[in-house]
């Protein structure tokens, strides 16, 4: 049961990705959205999968809910209808295809042939918030204050370069 | 509680660096909104450097060593963060007369908070920290690229380093979570623990090409270099020498700490007949492509600051060539070589920005009888371009010939002779260009009637001084290297 979910979710997340950046049915980029909710969400029955409830709900009420939002927000205030007259060039597109094709041959044949994380313990801890928590002020406490400082970076960069300048 | 006092003492540096950025936030702010321009910078640029000049007191007064699960704080990661200060420093000096922006305060917080991204990055220990102060490092670096308003060029530019950036970054992730399937853990020692005795996967060697993606982008060695020559073109000059120095004396520490403490066991061998996989194969082909692309690509270039990018690609490969000597020598060769380099490029691209500022382009074209009017320049010039070479009395020179010494050296003896036979074929060629931009200094007549530059006393304080280290430590290179010796006698890592 665990296993069939699994691969449902997998494919789904797969599938929907693909989706999002080579859609042949349109070129629509709020399609192209849509299906990055979906991404998100199949990704988040992943997470339940893995007991990392809090983080799976986390996604979808952030990611599939606040950030996605924003983005369409973002899509439908711009004029797109450049993007979508625009035609991929079959060059690039069959030299895309080639490298990502090539990537994914090499790992599932590397993948196949090792026996990697066979000896190492499944998880301790479940993903409850609790234990979230405990780790994020202990174990991690400086990696998650970095990332305040690189959220501050990415604000002063995004205020300062959308402003305009009056000379 | 004594977990984070433990982290704020180790860190104290980079906190003082952090805070010293906010301040000058407020300060630009709060204080002097309202005053003319060259005030602003003049008070918020000293503040930085003021900030930095702390920290660098402090790393040198406060003797601290820890190693946690996260961080490795001993006397040699916090000794690199002094010639990381300066350099800093040396940026915030020079962009002092730099127009391309309105906005002081946001320039100088962005270069402190990069800067504390350089620190934190050589003192990370697990794979977590490194990729995100690598993060902040580089989002930093995509927003000052993008500084120059007035024109295209550097938007362009950092959208180019954006992308390239953010791609080769979801690799090295990717490797990262690979490495961590496999060895179980994030830290740098526990990984070379848990790795010690197994047979090397195949999965492993995949994941090894993946986070190396990643360190090469930052290194702009060859085949990822394709960013470098339109960011350091394109980004206002101040910006363009910091992240050809500081970023990469950084990220070469950081690429060295990562392959000899937690893969000390898949490295393999890169001579010839006798390819042992691992990453030293790895990094002999980045080194020979660097090598071989960066200076091909000089020698027809006609801006200077392209030039310099493509001769920043060669350095790259030169300095590749240090990781695989001999544990003995690697570290020590690195660092004097990306120490001395850095210092140079910087002081090449401060020669190039005062150039600017005269409102000529940088083209090759536009140093044309340099010398005439500007003659310390010109002369500064004439150490830095040579020093780039490689010529004797210089430090580039030292910093080559210990660089290919060690490499020659490598056990079993001699066997990367043809790696060392080519970087000195290459950096033969790479005169040619260097001497190019010479040549247009010294001997060709200046335009008539054209602006000069009129440099202003900071910058020409900073350029004189950034000479004068390269000078000095090419005739005394034991002032650096018998440090560099000491602290590794001392301490593994």
């Amino acid at each position: 049961m665990q296993a069939c979910l699994f691969y449902l979710f997998a494919a789904l997340t797969l599938l929907c990705g693909v989706l999002v950046i080579a859609n042949p049915f349109t070129r629509n980029p709020v399609t192209s959205a849509m299906f990055l909710v979906l991404t998100i969400v199949s990704l988040a029955g992943l997470f339940v999968l893995l007991h990392a409830f809090f983080l799976a709900a986390v996604q979808i009420l952030v990611y599939a809910g606040a950030v996605m939002v924003l983005f369409l927000f973002v899509i439908m205030l711009l004029d797109l209808k450049e993007e979508e007259r625009r035609k991929i060039k079959a060059g690039a597109g069959v030299l895309g295809l080639a490298a990502a094709g090539g990537i994914a041959l090499l790992m599932i044949a590397v993948i196949r042939q090792s026996n990697a994380g066979v000896g190492l313990k499944p998880a301790s801890a479940e993903g409850s918030t609790l234990d979230l928590g405990k780790r994020l002020f202990t174990d991690y406490a400086l990696p998650f204050e970095l990332i305040s400082l690189v959220l501050l970076v990415a604000m002063i960069g995004t205020v300062l370069l959308s402003k305009k300048d009056l000379k | 509680m004594n977990l984070y006092l433990q982290y704020l003492t180790a860190l104290a540096p980079e906190v003082i660096v952090v805070a010293t950025a906010l301040l000058v936030l407020v300060m630009d702010l709060v204080l002097v909104r309202e005053k003319p321009f060259a005030q602003r910078v003049g008070l918020t640029g000293a503040i930085a450097c003021m900030g930095c000049g702390l920290a660098m007191v402090w790393v040198e007064l406060v003797p601290c060593s820890i190693h946690s699960a996260m961080l490795s704080v001993s006397p040699l990661t916090q000794w690199v963060k002094v010639p990381l200060l300066l350099l800093t420093i040396f940026a915030a000096v020079l962009s002092w007369n730099e127009r391309f922006t309105r906005h002081a305060g946001e320039y100088f917080a962005l270069l402190l908070l990069a800067a504390a991204g350089l620190m934190l990055l050589v003192s990370s220990e697990s794979l977590l920290m490194i990729f995100v102060a690598l993060e902040l490092l580089s989002t930093s670096l995509y927003a000052l690229a993008a500084f120059d308003k007035s024109g295209v060029a550097s938007s362009e530019a950092a959208l180019k380093y954006f992308l390239f950036g953010g791609m080769s970054a979801a690799f090295t992730l990717f490797g990262i979570s690979l490495i961590y399937g496999i060895a179980g853990d994030i830290q740098l020692d526990v990984i070379a623990t848990r790795l010690r005795g197994h047979p090397v996967e195949p999965v492993f060697y995949a994941a090894l090409v993946m986070t190396l993606v990643g360190f090469a982008f930052k290194l702009a060695a060859a085949p990822f270099h394709l960013w470098a020559p339109d960011v350091y073109e394109g980004a206002p000059t101040p910006v363009a020498s910091f992240i050809a120095s500081g970023s990469k004396v950084a990220a070469f520490f950081v690429l060295a700490r990562i392959l000899l403490s937690a893969f000390p066991g898949a490295r393999g061998t890169a001579s010839l007949g006798g390819h042992l996989p691992g990453w030293a194969p790895l990094l002999m082909v980045l080194a020979v492509l660097s090598m071989v692309a960066g200076n091909v690509a000089a020698i027809v270039q006609t801006n200077v600051k392209r030039l310099l990018a493509y001769s920043a690609i060669a350095h790259a490969g030169y300095a590749l060539l240090a990781l695989l000597a001999d544990r003995r020598h690697a570290l020590s060769a690195l660092l004097f070589y990306t120490i001395t380099y850095a210092f140079t490029v910087l002081g090449a691209f401060a020669v190039v920005g005062v150039v600017e500022e005269s409102g000529r382009k940088a083209s090759l074209a536009d140093f044309a009888g340099l010398s005439r009017r500007a003659p310390l320049l010109s002369f500064c010039m004439l150490v830095f371009m040579l020093s780039l070479a490689g010529i004797p009395p210089l430090s580039g020179f030292f910093g080559k010939f210990y660089v290919f010494t060690a490499a020659a050296d490598t056990a079993p003896k001699l066997s990367l002779l043809w790696l060392v036979v080519l970087a000195v074929a290459a950096s033969a060629v790479s005169l040619y260009y260097y001497l190019q931009v010479l040549k247009q200094i010294y001997a060709v007549a200046p335009a008539p009637a054209s602006a000069w530059p009129r440099p202003a006393l900071s910058a020409r304080v900073a350029i004189v001084l950034l000479a004068a280290i390269v000078i000095v430590l090419g005739c005394v290179p034991d002032l650096l290297l018998g440090k560099i010796s000491e602290l590794l006698k001392s301490n593994s890592f």
